[in-house]
């Protein structure tokens, strides 16, 4: 009978930001061009300066199996013994480097994309975690026992593989217990980070065998890849990080909460596990070579979400191609404005992520959906 | 009663969290095309039922068979196979394009890491024209009404293709219209495909209008399981949700619908009585709510009329125990509540006017206390005229003129009342002693 009282409930209306991307392909395959123009322009920068051309000669040249062009080094204006030498820098340092950046970056995108995922949350990511730290402790460990790195070269990742894969069963097992919340895994997480670095900073500290580079373990390099290095991190990254990519679907479920995600046939705690799994063999294969980058693995999945959408079928691949665009950037960047330091990448990479971190806490998207925090 | 074979078993469940157990040993079987209302006060372990049967919680005891096959040897794509689930509240975190939130039913239908193909946008398709959404499929979930997400839920439940759903308060956050709508889908659904629905409904006279049977809960145990007009009497309001009500029969349909009759006595009888009375409010929609705890807070009686209801203001009423005078919502108010208005207005000292909206469906709420004002002293609550909120072409004003020429005060607000009151009480009548 009152004439009041049925206006209309319109919720949401704040304008509409994150829009379900209508061509999600379209924008990941930009990114995919971005990075690959980055690793051709990545592959011109080194601490030595070497024209363009030999680089680019050279690499037609490996990748063409010699064919073309037959001699990288004619027609160009440096002399011959100069060249070769190039040629090598080139082949056997800055193109694995490049490479290794670009899985290293790939493997900590995609590992962040799916743990913010698992977790409903935004700060979740390799790092904090404690995945790397982890895993860098566990490889730092393996120097103690005075093995040199060249015969370490497989052990290393299982070492660091053992090292993160504590660390994310403690978060797990957290997880477990049923008055858990994300934000009491989260802290899980950055408790076992903080605890790991410290283990890890007392090891390099001991440090017997004095083969230890602190700034390599503690904020990351690329300076001394291989192609070695890069054949291992390109199995023990991009296969879990392949599988990773698949976890879009049930990923876009359980944003609906674990109980709904569940009903409708996500098994939300098997995904959490194994993808906590997954995330930390693709970690630890980049810490074991790379040392610990941080904040990958946490921007790059915001990034795409910007850019693309929420899609995690999207957002998976989008965050490893935009993980390794800002490695190879923070290199780069590295590289031009201190030329002659050797800055870890880490470094650069820690101004972009502090600055954008500040940015994500102090600017969120409106929208009904608060809570979740994204 | 039951089919054969039934869609869903529950045998003497149990479920607790921690100490307390919140379902005790409830047995419930289900059959295909059956409607069966879960309902029961809040507490009575309706949500926790059916969290238990999705295999959201373990039981403490007991046995769930869904489609013949026990809950645990089900992995949990089967169950989603099997059972579809509306719950309570969903808050989605982005805002995802209708189609695609409907589309997150076929999950389980989809091989893992396979992609949707034309079979499961088909499904997602006749779901969102059950639901009358088709249209709004490109929209985003934020960006639509509460009541069409309510539908788009149930859209992504029907997509999941189970023949059972449970739904959990499927009815909440909608008005009025769009319960009955949904609910009426919901019926023909279990008619035409057999499915077997069971809901969790807050509203016993949904229940009793819709449902082939009511389940009643009290305190985690199964207390009634029966058809409606069976289930719905006075003795179980009585005794379950602690409300005296009168039953009813619609006149159109012959079904039963109940009025809750609220205790004789109100606030007379509670031992802070110091204050003369009835005060007799007059509201709607709940403009008197407010007013309504201020001076029960003070420790006044008071009646109330007309109100519709379920609205906030007969709630309102109820919970502090005032009598009054109730109509079914959404119509105009009939000359059965209207003669029991008068009479809670005739045993009134005072009468205090909510700012109500007017329509013609509530114009009589005004129209009969204009004699009783001559003789009573008469407060309009607000800081405006009726002119804001008279919805019946000028009636409302003209009807607030004649009060306040009669002598009726305006006062701002419940404060501006309570101080006026006193001072006018102590010119009238005395009250009463014989309450309504």
């Amino acid at each position: 009978m009152p004439a009041t009282g049925t206006a209309s409930v319109k919720s949401g209306s704040a304008t509409p930001r994150n829009r379900w991307p209508r061509t999600p392909v379209g924008r990941t395959l930009l990114f995919a061009a971005g990075l690959f123009a980055l690793t051709l322009v990545s592959a011109l920068l080194g601490d030595v300066s070497i024209p363009a051309s030999i680089v680019l000669g050279t690499i037609a040249h490996h990748l063409t199996g010699g064919a073309f062009p037959a001699d990288p080094c004619a027609g160009t204006s440096v002399s011959r013994t100069e060249c070769g030498v190039y040629q090598t820098i080139v082949w056997a340092n800055y193109i694995p480097q490049v490479l290794l950046g670009v899985l290293v970056g790939a493997a900590l995108g995609i590992s962040g994309a799916a743990l913010q995922g698992t977790f409903r949350n935004p700060l979740a990511d390799p790092y904090l975690l404690g995945l790397s730290s982890g895993a860098a402790f566990g490889a730092a460990l393996l120097f103690v026992f005075r093995i040199g790195l060249q015969e370490a070269q497989l052990t290393l990742p299982l070492f660091a593989f053992a090292g993160s894969l504590l660390s994310g069963g403690v978060v797990l097992l957290a997880a477990r217990s049923p008055r858990s919340s994300v934000t009491t895994l989260l802290l899980t997480g950055v408790a076992m980070s903080s605890f790991f670095s410290a283990l890890l900073i007392l090891t390099l500290l001991y440090n017997p065998n004095g083969n230890l580079q602190v700034s390599f373990w503690l904020l990351g390099g690329l300076e001394g890849a291989t192609w070695t290095q890069v054949g291992i991190v390109f199995a023990g990254a991009v296969i879990p990080g392949a599988i990773l990519a698949l976890y879009g679907r049930s990923l876009n479920l359980l944003q609906l909460g674990s109980d709904v995600a569940q009903s409708l046939g996500v098994d939300a705690r098997r995904t959490r596990v194994r993808i906590m799994l997954l995330a930390s063999i693709a970690t630890a294969s980049a810490v074991a070579f790379a040392g610990v980058i941080g904040f990958v693995g946490l921007v790059a999945p915001h990034v795409v979400r910007r850019v693309a959408g929420f899609d995690y079928r999207v957002v998976l691949t989008g965050a490893a191609i935009v993980g390794a665009t800002f490695v190879l950037g923070a290199r780069d960047l590295a590289l031009v404005f201190f030329p002659g330091i050797e800055v870890p990448v880490g470094v650069p990479m820690a101004f972009a992520g502090a600055l954008f971190f500040l940015y994500l806490l102090y600017r969120r998207p409106a929208g009904p959906g608060e809570g979740g925090g994204w | 009663m039951n089919a054969p074979a039934p869609l869903l078993d529950v045998d003497r469940l149990s479920v607790g969290y921690g100490e307390r157990l919140a379902v005790r040993d409830v047995s419930l079987r289900v059959g295909s095309g059956e409607f069966v209302a879960l309902t029961g006060p809040n507490g009575a372990g309706k949500t926790s039922l059916l969290r238990a049967v999705l295999g959201l919680v373990a039981p403490r005891a007991g046995e769930i068979r869904v489609m013949g096959d026990p809950l645990p040897e089900l992995d949990i794509r089967a169950r989603a196979r099997r059972m579809a689930w509306l719950p309570q509240e969903e808050r989605p975190q982005d805002n995802v394009r209708v189609l695609d939130y409907v589309l997150f039913g076929r999950f389980a239908h989809i091989p893992p890491f396979y992609s949707e193909n034309a079979e499961d946008y088909a499904r997602a398709r006749e779901a969102l024209m059950t639901v009358g959404l088709w249209d709004r499929r490109e929209s985003g979930i934020w960006e639509i009404s509460g009541g069409e997400r309510q539908r788009v839920l149930l859209a992504r439940a029907l997509a999941q293709d189970a023949p059972i759903l449970l739904l959990d308060e499927p009815t909440a956050h909608l008005d009025i219209a769009s319960q009955l709508e949904l609910i009426g889908r919901l019926v023909s659904l279990c008619r035409q495909q057999g499915r077997a629905v069971v809901a969790a409904l807050h509203d016993l006279n949904l229940a009793a209008r819709y449902a082939d049977r009511v389940v009643v809960l009290s305190r985690g145990r199964l207390v009634h399981d029966g058809r409606p007009a069976e289930v719905l009497s006075g003795a179980l309001l009585r005794e379950v949700w602690e409300v005296d009500a009168e039953l009813r029969r619609d006149p159109r349909s012959g079904l039963p619908y109940l009025i809750p009759v609220l205790p004789r006595h109100g606030l007379a009888s509670t031992p802070g009585e110091r204050r003369p009375g009835p005060l007799h409010v007059v509201g709607g929609g709940g403009a008197a709510a407010e007013l309504l705890r201020a001076l029960a807070g003070e420790g006044f009686r008071l009646s109330a009329g007309v109100l519709a209801l379920f609205d906030t203001d007969s709630e309102t009423a109820q919970e502090l125990r005032v009598p009054c005078a109730l109509e079914v919502p959404f119509a105009a108010i009939g000359a059965e509540a209207r003669a029991e208005n008068r009479r809670l207005l005739e045993a009134a000292t005072a009468i205090v006017v909510a700012p109500f909206a007017v329509g013609p469906s509530n114009v009589t709420n005004l129209e009969d206390l204009l004699p009783y004002a001559r003789t009573r002293p008469t407060f309009l609550v607000g800081a405006d005229s009726f002119a804001a909120r008279d919805f019946c072409q000028g009636r409302a004003v003209a009807l607030e003129k004649e009060l306040l020429a009669l002598g009726a005060l305006r006062v701002r607000d419940s404060a501006g009342l309570l101080q006026r009151l006193p001072a006018a009480l102590g010119a009238a009548v005395p009250a009463p002693k014989a309450g309504p």
